[in-house]
């Protein structure tokens, strides 16, 4: 008797493991993955948001975002990949896609598969030029997350004491002088083109003037030469340099974001991401479109795109999977991103948001960006893969132009020597 | 047991020595020999591990020679340690004679010490953006401060003239405390009696200074000056942050073009090379400072 209870109850104690076994061995398995970015303002903030959200509905997947370091974030992405510590999402600016191509997996070709495909990520959502600008030599590296770009911030209880329409920014190269002139009577800083004079902002301004006086591409098509040594070249140069000099619109080394913010500049030309700058500020402001200087109102922008870098060999499908939840996740809810990052999103859904297009940042300023984006406004940076290189040979000697240690002429000549020396090996 | 251990180390008595260093030796080959070992061997290659590296021996050497940005931010260097040093060691020097004169006859002298150390424990780069504030030209206090003398203010940080010096005067500000504490540590060993002699001999304090205090701190200040050196040859963040090297490339030194080269264009050999450029000008005023000056017989 006391044998078929002992084996009674060796039945019942297995089958109760049975039960229980089973039901501990579908409890999911949490996938961690690394998220960096080089956002570190407003937009490191809303990149944020959009990553507690999806960590909220995907309880399976732990991200760890790691974002705020600008300077060295591409060393940072390269060395990690080199190490074998990549994280599993990470962002490149669309121009350098061509520098840091080598350390991405190729979307369409990773070692799991289409990770367009696993990701459910439809290419129609996009601009098509958008989404073809994260293609390389055949390969597919880039998600679209965004276009950013320049606009001209103004102060409108500035336009009032100059006796101009608060409500009519300047939009043509006469409107734009009568507004400067007349600020600048009435003893404030009239324009800064440049945001905070770092010499790439400055590059940037050159640049605007550059394209709308239609100088052409900066470099030649094959990039073997520099071609911005022009007449439109020079004349773009005179002009930025006239600002700080000749006109008395802003004084060389004078911090555009400070004087804006203090209420001493009428108009800025700055970046979307100076939104809650401005809108905490206290100062009164609105926002216009680039206005049209030398015949087509070109800006300066750059486009933020999701990119997946190399992963170690062994890397577990379900780590890819989940990467490109993520991934679609972020462009899924990029109106976050715009209303509360300031970039316009890349997918066609998102900027459809009812709350977006009711947002503050919407309705002030976000829209005329879209519509520049819209219009095919937005001139994009130089894409070569020693593009840093070429951009610090030329904003250096901006600059010095800028300050007057040199005339335009010379800048222009000393900049294109020393980038076709860069395009040559030197 | 114990006889035989004691037995074994009479008989390698050299051992002991060792045994001693080998913790320091092993951190120091791991963090510092190694990576400058490492250092000097990338420098040979065109590094690029994704594509396969290739041995170019001294090309990137070569290369760093011929390249103006290069030369110039190595002028630069030496520009910046040539305002910088005298500039560092004068102030720590002046503020240390301070105190020691002071130290006396008045009170109070504790707190203007702490005062004068402060900066040396700020981080460069609280430094770098204060004294960017500092000198902006619409609100800064230095601007200011001309305006209300009725001089106009240079543009200090946009002038090439004036960016490198304004970068010195911050960088002295910052350390000057930490050589006034040497300084100091070194007037307090100079004997009293020399003083209350030449006190009797009627000599006035210049006299001191230049035959009582210089010869006796000489130790003190041939160390600062080494130290100062290297330190002003390693400049990076306050340029960094306070001009990113311009206006143009006016204040790129060294260890900014370093930096670009290497983590900015990716371009690591030759970025390691010009490492080892700096550690071989590095080497050389650290031996100029101990054979040429005589900080070797002071030591000893």
């Amino acid at each position: 008797m006391r044998r078929i209870l002992t084996l009674v109850m060796g039945v019942v104690l297995v089958l109760v493991l049975g039960i229980v076994a089973p039901s501990g061995a579908t409890t999911p398995e949490v996938i961690k993955i690394e998220f960096n970015t080089l956002f570190h303002e407003a937009d490191a903030k809303a990149m944020e948001e959009i990553v507690t959200l999806f960590s909220q509905t995907h309880p399976n997947i732990q991200v760890e975002l790691v974002q705020g370091r600008w300077a060295q974030y591409y060393a940072e992405l390269r060395l990690s990949v080199i190490a074998g510590t990549p994280p599993q999402l990470g962002i490149c600016h669309v121009n350098k896609l061509v520098e840091v191509a080598d350390y991405l997996t190729a979307l369409e070709a990773s070692p799991v598969g289409d990770l367009i495909e696993i990701g459910g990520i439809n290419a129609a959502d996009f601009p098509e030029a958008t989404w073809k600008a994260g293609e390389l030599r055949g390969h597919h590296y880039l998600i679209p997350l965004d276009t950013h770009g320049w606009g001209l911030w103004y102060n409108k209880d500035i336009f009032a004491a100059a006796g101009l329409d608060p409500e009519r920014p300047p939009q043509t190269m006469s409107e734009f002088i009568k507004a400067a002139e007349a600020i600048k009577a009435a003893g404030y800083y009239a324009f800064h083109p440049a945001e905070d004079s770092l010499p790439r902002k400055l590059r940037r301004a050159w640049e605007i003037f550059f394209y709308q006086m239609g100088g052409g591409s900066l470099f030649d098509e094959g990039y073997t030469k520099a071609t911005f040594n022009n007449l439109e070249g020079l004349s773009a140069l005179q002009f930025l340099v006239d600002i700080f000099n000749d006109f008395g619109w802003n004084t060389v080394g004078g911090n555009g974001y400070n004087q804006f913010t203090a209420g001493r500049l009428g108009m800025l030309f700055a970046g979307n991401w100076f939104y809650p700058t401005a809108r905490d500020s206290g100062v009164n402001w609105g926002y216009a479109k680039v206005p049209n200087f030398f015949g087509t109102p070109y800006t300066w922008g750059a486009s933020h795109q999701l990119s997946v870098p190399l992963q170690p060999a062994g890397t577990s499908p379900a780590v890819y999977q989940a990467t490109m939840e993520l991934a679609r996740f972020v462009v899924e809810h990029s109106h976050i991103w715009t209303m509360s990052g300031g970039h316009i999103a890349a997918n066609r859904t998102a900027l459809e948001d009812p709350t977006l297009l009711a947002s503050d940042y919407w309705t002030r300023s976000g829209h005329l960006l879209n519509e520049m984006i819209q219009e095919g406004l937005v001139k994009f940076p130089i894409n070569h893969p020693r593009g840093s290189e070429l951009e610090s040979a030329i904003e250096t000697k901006i600059e010095l132009a800028v300050n007057g240690q040199i005339t335009p002429a010379e800048a222009l000549a000393q900049a294109e020597a020393e980038c076709n020396r860069i395009l040559q090996g030197g | 047991m114990r006889s035989k251990i004691r037995g074994f180390l009479y008989r390698h008595r050299g051992l002991e020595g060792i045994m001693y260093v080998l913790p320091f030796a092993a951190l120091w080959g791991i963090f510092l020999a190694w990576p400058v070992g490492y250092g000097i061997y990338l420098s040979l290659f065109e590094w690029s591990p994704m594509r396969g590296s290739r041995f170019v021996g001294l090309e990137n050497y070569i290369k760093l020679f011929g390249d103006a940005r290069f030369l110039n931010a190595l002028g630069n260097t030496f520009k910046f340690a040539g305002i910088a040093v005298p500039l560092i060691l004068g102030l720590g020097l002046v503020f240390a004679l301070m105190l020691w004169s002071w130290g006396r006859t008045r009170r109070g002298v504790g707190f203007v010490q702490a005062v004068l150390f402060f900066p040396y424990l700020l981080t460069v780069s609280t430094v770098a953006i204060t004294w960017k504030w500092m000198f902006d030209p619409d609100f800064g206090l230095v601007t200011h401060a001309f305006k209300a003398l009725k001089v106009p203010a240079p543009v200090f940080l946009t002038e090439p003239a004036w960016a490198l010096p304004a970068i010195a005067f911050a960088t002295a500000w910052w350390l000057a405390g930490y050589r006034m504490v040497v300084f100091q540590a070194g007037l307090g060993d100079i004997p009293q009696e020399l003083f209350e002699v030449a006190s009797i001999d009627g000599a006035r304090f210049r006299q001191k200074f230049l035959y009582i205090i210089l010869p006796l701190l000489k130790p003190a200040l041939l160390f600062s000056l080494v130290l100062t050196l290297i330190s002003a040859f390693r400049t990076f963040g306050q340029v960094l942050m306070m001009t990113e090297g311009g206006p143009g490339r006016s204040t790129e030194v060294l260890a900014l073009y370093l930096y670009r080269t290497g983590f900015e264009y990716f371009n690591i050999g030759k970025a390691a090379a010009s490492g080892v450029v700096l550690l071989v000008i590095m080497l050389i005023l650290t031996l100029i400072g101990v054979k040429l000056l005589g900080l070797k017989s002071e030591l000893e």
